[in-house]
């Protein structure tokens, strides 16, 4: 295999062969095609979760693939959001606001992420520490901006907005030219490839060998000559750079955004999604990101009160049935039932 | 005469806190300790003990009953849990972690639907006196006095008791218990029983200081897992009631200079400071200060 | 001027409560030697490992590398400076395949620890019989291929000095023969090898000289054969064994 084919194509991630990659241009085809099936209502719902999935991507890496667990990356999401509101809010005149905007808020995401991650990993706290800390940042955060209400709690012109969220958050573009509808959901679909493959050659090439040599035995991988502690963090901040990607198209997309995003509510759906994918493959995390997005959205515009009990029930039911994950034992299924001439041609 | 009023409040104030981490925490410390399982879904388990409670003294139960009653109350509940569920994430730390999650995001929801989004609360017990200048309510200094208790409850259980010496036999070594005949699978569902049930106490303890609301167990969350953090696991109750001192001392002035909101982030950051020092807590520092003391036989 | 030791020890001190697992050892492994490292049960020679490659902490004294002070430096920066080990339970990447556990640990940058890691490897391949393109995986190998992928695996990181912890455990007599074989040839190629080691004939087929541990304290010290004759080192093993 060249180099390219060995990156895309290698173990790090389910789905190999001629049959898969067919199915993957069929459905991406499906994907560009489906905005002028529907009404523009149904494209912005389906933004609405495509964008989460460079979030869930995060945890798939943190957690299944280097076997850090994060209970609290919706604080980076939270962070990017509302640092991007508030410098492209301030710049609103400028024609690149947003752009200054989008980088800032992955900058202050990327710097929270090292400056907690350099006192975690660099102290080498036993595994469960991680989660907790982790959690108890994104509750402290949206106690922190929960309280912001009034005028007093403002950064330039923009208002912070305490519970009722920082709303009127500019739309990201360039110059004149603005993201949204139809254009939106295209930016969604490329950023979502992009993270998708840029994190599956990651993960296949020698960084990532390293990185789930890690996960499997620290003490051995460290004596191999690695600094784990380094790796770790790194692994750290490149996640919480992805959940603040998702944090940016949220803000974008919704125009608003308040506390309770960084709660504990929404802290779990990520977990949840991961889990229910399956952690250690990147291509199921993507598939339950999506279909639980569509779920959660679904179960609660019918009014249905109990969504959110169905999906932390999901969640325990995924954790005792199929704790390698539902998506990812489908496929093991699937793969199984195919032929074995495909199985040849995978090799 | 000032001063002396001024420290006792501060004392006061010390006490109170550390009290309230002290049973923020013990039920988490209980099953981290015994069992290596962190309960994700302690913060409901006292939402639980506080919704018995207050139910139970809506209904003209005495207060005082109501406390006992939520630890029965949750303590099965817990040993239904344990049998159900936690009982085949043992050894997988990350695993029971998540599952824990779960079962804590189905009760806060599950308690909304059932209760509502609030429960009109019972009111704080007994009065409060002044001494000086500085008020001191009697509940709290009850509260204070059975922290006390339940440590002392609680180390006699542990190094006095048939269950206390099996239970830390099977913590050490489960295979090596099993074999000398404990039955290790009852060992845990009593011990992750009594962990549940001291959280629904606690929950219970502290309903007439707290708004009673389905999500209310998230308050907790912060205090109780930052106690069990900087205490470590090496020894429970030591580490439990020194961290909780430590963190008092941390939380208490600055919570007074700066409000509540500042003492928690306070809190955190001497989490994040204390374990780059101490990575095992401070309770692997205390016992090994512990064995030096007694190797020299000044213990 | 005299070159410095591979591998030093001055007064090393290491204690667990009130047990003493090492009590002021000092060692010195000169380069291109092979040192074993024998004892009974609980003499320290684990504990005396484990703070050798920097996985514990010493309480007191000194290590040195080459004439470099490395008592605090973390795991990985020894590694980094031409260490490698192996553990006494193996600690191959069961998961990943032979290929992948071999292009794991971390390569120096320096061309001649590169040229002659390489020589040192193929080696090693040559004698177990190990494919470095192998995509078989590794929790499928038998025990002794398994310890032998695990010696392969250090050795694909090109150090200058191996640490193995009982390299032969649990193997027959011809895998035995075949480590033993391994560890001659690989000292030919110049590598400095220090190995714990229960079994006295692997021992006396492998070793020049011989360290014994006893209770924390180096007990005896010299060529393989005056300390298989010394009757004192016979009789804390017979006491014990």
């Amino acid at each position: 295999m060249s180099g390219l084919a060995r990156l895309v194509g290698g173990p790090a991630d389910i789905g190999r062969g001629p049959v898969f990659w067919s199915l993957v241009a069929l459905t991406l085809l499906g994907f560009a095609l489906y905005p002028s099936a529907v009404s523009e209502f149904q494209v912005s719902n389906t933004a609405y979760y495509l964008l989460n999935i460079p979030l869930g991507l995060g945890m798939a890496l943190l957690w299944g693939y280097c076997g850090v667990l994060s209970f609290g990356h919706v604080a980076y999401f939270g962070i990017a959001g509302y640092s991007y509101g508030v410098i492209a809010g301030n710049l609103s005149d400028s024609p690149s606001g947003p752009v200054v905007g989008a980088l800032g808020g992955l900058l202050v995401s990327a710097v929270v992420a090292g400056v907690f991650g350099y006192f975690v990993f660099y102290a080498r706290v036993q595994k469960w520490i991680i989660p907790i800390l982790t959690l108890v940042l994104t509750l402290l955060l949206e106690t922190f901006l929960g309280q912001t209400a009034g005028y007093q709690w403002r950064i330039g012109s923009v208002l912070l907005g305490g519970y009722n969220g920082m709303t009127g958050i500019p739309s990201f573009g360039f110059g004149e030219f603005e993201f949204q509808g139809t254009s939106f959901y295209y930016l969604c679909l490329v950023l979502v490839l992009a993270c998708y493959f840029g994190l599956r050659m990651l993960l296949n090439s020698g960084f990532g060998q390293v990185v789930v040599a890690i996960r499997e035995d620290e003490l051995r991988t460290e004596t191999l000559g690695y600094d784990i502690r380094a790796r770790q963090w790194a692994v750290f901040v490149l996640s919480a750079v992805l959940a603040g990607l998702s944090g940016l198209l949220y803000v974008q997309w919704g125009n608003y955004i308040t506390p309770s995003q960084v709660g504990l509510l929404q802290a779990a759906l990520p977990v949840i999604w991961t889990a229910v994918g399956g952690s250690t493959s990147l291509l199921a995390v993507v598939i339950a990101t999506f279909a639980l997005n569509w779920l959660t959205y679904t179960l609660s515009s019918e009014g249905n009160q109990y969504a959110m009990v169905i999906i932390g029930a999901l969640l325990v039911v995924t954790m005792l049935f199929f704790p390698r994950g539902i998506v990812v034992m489908l496929a093991e299924h699937l793969d199984r039932l195919l032929p074995r001439a495909r199985r040849e041609a995978r090799r | 005469m000032e001063t002396q009023s001024l420290v006792l409040s501060l004392l006061y104030q010390l006490g109170t806190s550390a009290a309230f981490f002290f049973l923020a925490a013990v039920g988490l410390i209980i099953i981290l300790g015994m069992m290596n399982i962190i309960n994700l879904a302690h913060g409901e388990l006292m939402m639980m003990g506080a919704y018995t409670a207050t139910i139970a003294t809506h209904a003209g139960v005495p207060f005082a009953l109501t406390v006992p009653l939520a630890f029965l109350v949750v303590a099965a509940f817990g040993a239904v849990l344990e049998r159900l569920i936690v009982r085949r994430f043992y050894g997988r730390q990350l695993g029971a972690l998540v599952v824990t999650w779960g079962i804590s995001l189905v009760m806060g929801q599950g308690t909304l639907l059932f209760f509502g989004p609030f429960m009109p609360s019972i009111k704080i017990p007994g009065g409060s006196f002044s001494y000086g200048d500085f008020s001191f309510s009697e509940y709290w200094l009850v509260l204070i006095a059975i922290s006390v208790a339940l440590i002392a409850l609680l180390w006699w259980l542990y190094n006095r008791t048939t269950y206390g010496l099996q239970a830390r036999a099977a913590m050490q070594d489960a295979t090596m218990a099993k074999s000398l005949g404990v039955r290790t699978g009852r060992v845990y569902t009593l011990t992750f029983s009594l962990g549940a049930g001291l959280a629904g106490l606690s929950g219970a303890l502290i309903a007439p200081t707290a708004t009673i609301a389905p999500f209310m167990g998230q308050q907790f969350v912060a205090p109780a897992f930052i106690t069990v953090v900087v205490g470590g696991a090496a020894n429970v109750i030591a580490g439990a009631v020194g961290s909780a001192t430590l963190l008092a001392a941390v939380k208490t002035p600055v919570g007074m200079a700066f409000g509540a909101f500042y003492g928690t982030v306070a809190l955190l950051f001497a989490a994040l400071v204390i374990i780059r020092i101490m990575p095992d807590g401070i309770s692997a520092r205390l016992q090994r200060w512990f064995d030096r003391r007694s190797r020299s036989g000044l213990l | 001027m005299t070159t410095a030791p591979m591998l030093e020890t001055r007064r090393l001190n290491k204690r667990f409560g009130g047990v003493v697992a090492a009590d002021n050892i000092d060692l010195s492994v000169e380069t291109g030697e092979l040192r074993c490292l024998i004892g009974p049960n609980g003499a320290g020679k684990s504990t005396l490992f484990a703070m050798l490659c920097g996985i514990q902490r010493a309480d007191g004294g000194q290590i040195l590398l080459a004439g470099r002070d490395v008592t605090h430096m973390q795991a990985f920066q020894r590694v980094r400076l031409g260490v490698g080990l192996t553990f006494q339970t193996n600690r191959a990447f069961h998961q990943l395949s032979v290929r992948e556990n071999l292009a794991i640990p971390r390569i120096p940058h320096d061309a001649e620890r590169r040229a002659l890691g390489a020589e040192r490897l193929a080696v090693a391949l040559e004698t177990f019989g190990l494919d470095p393109e192998d995509e078989t995986r590794a929790g499928e190998l038998s025990h002794n291929q398994l310890q032998w992928l695990e010696i392969a695996m250090v050795l694909s990181g090109y150090p200058d000095l191996i640490l193995l912890d009982e390299p032969a455990a649990g193997m027959a007599g011809e895998e035995t023969a075949r480590t033993a074989t391994l560890l001659k040839r690989l000292n030919a190629t110049g590598l400095t090898i220090v190995v714990v080691e229960h079994d006295i004939a692997f021992v006396k087929e492998v070793a020049q000289s011989v360290t014994v541990l006893h209770q924390g304290r180096v007990f005896a010290e010299g060529p393989v054969e005056a300390i298989t004759a010394n009757e004192e080192v016979r009789k804390i093993y017979l006491g014990k064994a």
